[in-house]
């Protein structure tokens, strides 16, 4: 009975919708993306009232929501992070410069595509988008986690290798703990 | 008995710090010992990406430099460069453009209250004032299309004229607020924790305060009445009516003194702007973007941001591109040297309080 | 505007140009006046500013860098609040070694650009003690703000780029032809491709 294909997919299901209803969102703000988060997390948008909240701690956080442009110091404090959270964990890429670089495409600073660092689930574009389009990508991160989806973590354990050499092609100091959750 | 000296690394990864940067402590027990500032980690190298733009595709991006004011990034722009090559303003343009940076000053100011709440415990309060913001970033949209990066005043005036029915909208808004800010009153300033927690608590020496280049409402709250708007006054400044928030106590909560009267007055602004904007043009056209050069020249202007003195400083050798744009936000010398200063000897809880309190802004120390 | 009179403007620049012999000092216009002097005698022309007429506020220091005449401007603005002038003291060093007198005893906060302009130019300040990185970490290449470096090769050869995006032109019709949109009529007047 445990492993019947049928009862699995009901413990998916009902695992899935409670993941998505309740997730607490890493309040990391690691780019010029951070403005529009008080909007959408107070009065007006209000996203609480669909299961997101902010977290502190990485070690208790399931959304990591990357807030625009990294520079390659806070790439170094970002992948940390990424690496401390447990699983299930997903990434949000916020802002144009995640997807391409946007406006800061040529910077000698910046990095132009986020997910050849870390693994992205849901991109979000614009400069700046507005707290409805934020929404919009959290609830696009609701349904997949639903579907079962967004498995990111999952790519990035299997392709660890290739994320690393790409890390450690512009961290020349790479002094960080390994974690292996 | 003797305590262990420790160091404690406050972000970047950090709810109480704003923004993204790092304070390394030394403490025993929770007093700070030392303090030093890392920052860094928003750097994108503006200046450097200038060199390779012209003109226009400058201003563009130079908005992105400081996040919670974006507008006296581009008035700096703006009037350096007609400064150079002495373009000629039409009045009409000069009005909206203070009546934009008046707006962004009070929005800034709503999103400080919440971050100085905040950090003090007061979480009601960020509810309240960030959901009024939200009414002036309307107004925004409405008049330039983005929420947030407007990209609206651009050298030779603004880019578009009051949409219809504008003047009313924003006379309500300041209504709006007004009666608002009374509840503020109630929530924030006459709150007891907040006043035991804010005052005596982060003092900046009024003797020195010159000296170490503290500017804005940080330098008022010291008794220095100086405000660039006063001293040095830019587009229509002069023809209004207002006065710069006053305190002497020279702490948090004297700080938090000026920039709440500070909102009153920037109310008032706007009201005497649309009460006396004159009609007429708005824009005095730039020559074709791609092959606009302006003649040799430079020009430190600076505005009076929410934070103190913004300066810019904008060089040009004759070619379509600038030679040199240097920013030299508030926080360049607020959150460095004298952060370091005022943290000697605070409690660990305080760090974020003295942070807010003198509006420090990471992404325009490092742009 | 003509009928402002010039005169407490016209006044520190003849005071500057007495105290020191070397120095040229213009009004410019009302509030603002500028000098220029040799690069020795930068500090103890700012001290005297700063002791003997009144210029207390050290609003901004900055430097460009000429590549073509093989040298930095470095340049210094003042502020007087009683007054109300601003002083612009500007001064010409060579481009290679570059070095330059260390301030930041007179004005601490000319620490945070000293660390900057070290970092960013590659100018030493003899005797000058501050910490070594500002916003660059594990930088080994040439300091990123003089002219000679390349940011988008540097950019190029370091980070990865979505295609699409090779130069700083309009992206619409590139992303549209890859991915073979049709180009809706209000957008076609926009177009670059007629």
């Amino acid at each position: 009975m445990p492993n019947d294909k049928n009862s699995q997919k009901i413990v998916d299901m009902i695992t899935g919708f409670a993941r998505s209803n309740s997730l607490f969102m890493l309040a990391y703000g690691t780019g010029c993306g951070d403005i529009e988060i008080p909007p959408a997390m107070t009065s007006r948008y209000d996203w609480e009232r669909f299961g997101y909240r902010k977290m502190a701690t990485p070690r208790q956080a399931d959304v990591l929501l990357i807030s625009g442009y990294l520079a390659t110091k806070t790439l170094k404090r970002v992948i940390r992070s990424y690496e401390q959270m447990q699983e299930p964990k997903y990434v949000i890429g916020f802002g144009s410069c995640t997807i391409n670089g946007g406006m800061y495409w040529d910077s000698y600073n910046t990095i132009n595509m986020l997910d050849h660092y870390i693994p992205v689930d849901v991109y979000i574009n614009g400069c700046m988008p507005r707290p409805e389009a934020v929404m919009s990508g959290l609830f696009e991160l609701q349904e997949m986690i639903k579907r079962g989806d967004a498995n990111g973590a999952q790519k990035y354990r299997e392709n660890l290798e290739w994320y690393r050499a790409n890390q450690k092609k512009i961290i020349k100091n790479w002094k960080m703990p390994d974690y292996n959750w | 008995m003797r305590e262990k000296a420790t160091t404690l690394y406050l972000g970047p990864q950090h709810p109480g710090i704003t923004g993204n940067m790092m304070v390394k402590l030394k403490v025993e027990g929770d007093t700070i010992q030392s303090a030093s500032t890392h920052v860094g980690y928003l750097h994108r190298g503006f200046e450097k990406l200038m060199e390779r733009r012209n003109w226009l595709q400058s201003f563009t991006i130079l908005c992105r430099i400081c996040v919670p004011e974006p507008d006296p990034n581009e008035e700096n722009f703006a009037r350096a460069v007609e400064s150079i090559e002495g373009r000629e303003v039409p009045e009409r343009a000069k009005w909206i453009r203070a009546m934009v940076l008046e707006l962004a000053r009070i929005g800034t100011y709503l999103l400080w209250f919440a971050g100085q709440s905040g950090s003090a415990g007061l979480y009601t309060m960020g509810q309240w004032s960030i959901g009024d913001r939200d009414y002036i970033l309307d107004l925004f949209e409405e008049l330039t299309g983005g929420r947030i990066y407007h990209m609206y005043i651009w050298p030779g005036g603004v880019r578009r004229d009051l949409p219809k029915g504008f003047k009313d909208k924003v006379l309500q808004t300041m209504d709006y607020l007004e009666k608002r800010l009374v509840q503020y009153d109630k929530l924030m300033f006459d709150n007891t924790i907040f006043q035991k927690r804010a005052k005596g608590i982060g003092w900046i020496d009024p003797a020195k305060a010159i000296e170490w280049g503290v500017v804005g409402a940080p330098l008022r709250a010291a008794g220095i009445a100086s405000d660039v708007r006063k001293d040095d006054p830019y587009e229509i400044y002069d023809k209004l009516d207002f006065e710069l928030g006053h305190a002497t106590t020279s702490d948090v909560w004297g700080r938090s003194q000026v920039r709440r009267f500070e909102i009153e007055q920037s109310i008032n602004m706007v009201r005497q702007i649309m009460d006396k904007m004159p009609e007429g043009e708005y824009y005095n056209r730039i020559p074709n973007p791609m092959k606009w050069e302006v003649p040799p020249g430079e020009a430190y202007v600076k505005t009076e941001s929410a934070r103190g003195e913004f300066g810019f400083y904008v060089v040009s050798d004759g070619s379509n591109k600038p030679r040199r744009v240097h920013v030299k936000g508030p926080a360049y010398v607020h959150a460095v040297t004298l952060l370091e200063d005022l943290l000697k000897g605070a409690n660990i809880s305080d760090v974020s309080f003295i942070m807010n309190s003198l509006g420090t802004c990471p992404p325009e120390i490092e742009r | 505007m003509t009928d402002i009179s010039l005169e407490k403007e016209q006044k520190i620049a003849d005071e500057l140009e007495r105290t020191f012999p070397n120095l040229t000092a213009r009004v410019r216009r009302a509030r603002r006046v500028m000098a220029s002097l040799e690069k020795e005698l930068i500090p103890s022309v700012l001290v005297h500013a700063k002791d003997n007429l009144g210029f207390h506020h050290l609003s901004h220091m900055s430097v460009v860098d000429w590549i073509e005449d093989e040298h930095f401007e470095m340049v210094y603005t003042l502020w007087n609040h009683e007054k109300r002038v601003q002083l612009t003291i500007k001064t010409m060093i060579s481009r290679d070694n570059a070095t330059m007198a260390n301030i930041d005893t007179i004005w601490r906060q000319a620490n945070t650009y000293q660390r900057e302009m070290r970092e960013m130019f590659g100018i030493e300040f003899p005797g000058f003690v501050g910490e070594k990185d500002f916003l660059l970490e594990d930088w080994d290449e040439m300091p990123p703000m003089r002219r000679d470096f390349d940011t988008m090769e540097y950019a190029n050869k370091t980070y990865f780029s979505r295609p699409g995006r090779e130069d700083a032109q309009d992206v619409r019709d590139t992303i549209s032809k890859r991915n073979g949109e049709e180009v809706p009529d209000f957008a076609k007047k926009y177009s670059r491709e007629k």
